[in-house]
């Protein structure tokens, strides 16, 4: 099934959270700053509802999202006010793909997990959450993943210093 | 203090037990394993047949560092690794020699401008002998390294002078 397909039917079945999709574009001839948009097309939904959309489009029969294949984040830029949860999904019956958008404010990184949902997101979330600030609630064991566990700060924010040394070893 | 500091005067005799001391323990380096990431397959090839270690003595590489003389750091050194690092170190009996192998243990490599977790160099938690420069160094290079360690430890006195204490 191709987008359009998939997209036409998250939208009958009424998944919930849905804002909308994004497809990717050429560039506009006609005007400078438009730039166009490359990668792929994606369906974006509330951060909040995230774990009732995932749930929603895995048990529907023509859609069957069972296998969550990624969950990563992404911090834009540091003009941008929005971090965002990227989440690519596949189905194994039926062959298809989806990718998933969630914009989450700076301001409050605060969304429920999906690790009831799909086992495969409790360590993608913990990365996550390390990573970039990001608190999962309800997350089942929300420790630190590849960082150390007193590590302070968000390393892969945009507007991250390195902190001066570490358990007395110099960082700089 | 020396072992015989002060009780005979320095002569032919005490030179020639230092250099048989010596010779022993350059001929004997038993390595620690301590392959960390890509140095370690260039470490391993200096370990099988073509780069042979063990004409040098040094082909027994020990799992514990209770039981090991040297340790070549070879790859990278994270936080959470430098405290591993410093408490093998500690458990090593000395005499103990280390060997910082590779761009990442000598100064952090390619690492060093945007690493946030990696330790620039691991001189920064134990103290180094011989750094050997290379990303990864060639077995050659491990090897000439070994053997800089080897004149070091020449070079050094047990009999003649205090016994090194770190």
């Amino acid at each position: 099934m191709d987008f359009q397909v998939i997209y036409d039917r998250i939208r009958s079945i009424k998944a919930p959270g849905v804002i909308g999709c994004d497809e990717p574009r050429e560039p506009n001839p006609e005007d400078k700053k438009d730039k166009g948009r490359f990668g792929d097309s994606f369906v974006l939904v509330e951060p909040e509802r995230l774990p009732e959309f995932l749930e929603c489009v895995r048990d529907d029969a023509l859609l069957k999202f069972e296998l969550m294949a990624d969950l990563s984040a992404t911090d834009p830029s540091k003009d941008d006010e929005n971090l965002w949860i990227n989440v690519q999904l596949l189905s194994l019956t039926h062959k298809h793909r989806l990718a998933v958008k969630c914009f989450l404010p700076k301001a409050n990184p605060v969304m429920p997990t999906s690790a009831p949902v799909h086992r495969g997101a409790q360590w993608a979330e913990r990365e996550c959450g390390e990573m970039y600030g990001i608190t999962f609630e309800g997350h089942p064991d929300p420790r630190n993943i590849l960082l150390p566990e007193d590590w302070i700060g968000a390393p892969m924010r945009k507007d991250y210093e390195y902190p001066e040394e570490y358990h007395g070893i110099s960082c700089k | 203090m020396g072992l015989l500091e002060k009780q005979f005067e320095e002569n032919v005799l005490t030179t020639k037990v230092d250099w048989l001391l010596n010779w022993c323990r350059l001929s004997s380096i038993w390595p620690m394993t301590f392959g960390l990431a890509c140095c370690a397959i260039e470490m391993m090839a200096v370990g099988c047949a073509h780069h042979d270690i063990d004409r040098f003595g040094a082909g027994a590489f020990r799992a514990s560092p209770r039981q090991a003389d040297l340790m070549i750091v070879a790859g990278t050194v994270n936080f959470k690794m430098a405290e591993r690092i410093k408490r093998l170190y500690d458990q090593m009996p000395s005499p103990k020699y280390a060997i910082a192998m590779g761009a990442c243990a000598t100064g952090g490599g390619p690492y060093y401008k945007y690493g946030y977790t990696v330790v620039k160099g691991v001189d920064r938690v134990i103290p180094v002998d011989v750094y050997i420069a290379g990303c990864p160094p060639r077995p050659e290079a491990l090897l000439e390294g070994l053997m800089k360690l080897q004149e070091k430890i020449q070079a050094s006195s047990v009999i003649r002078k205090p016994l090194r204490t770190a």
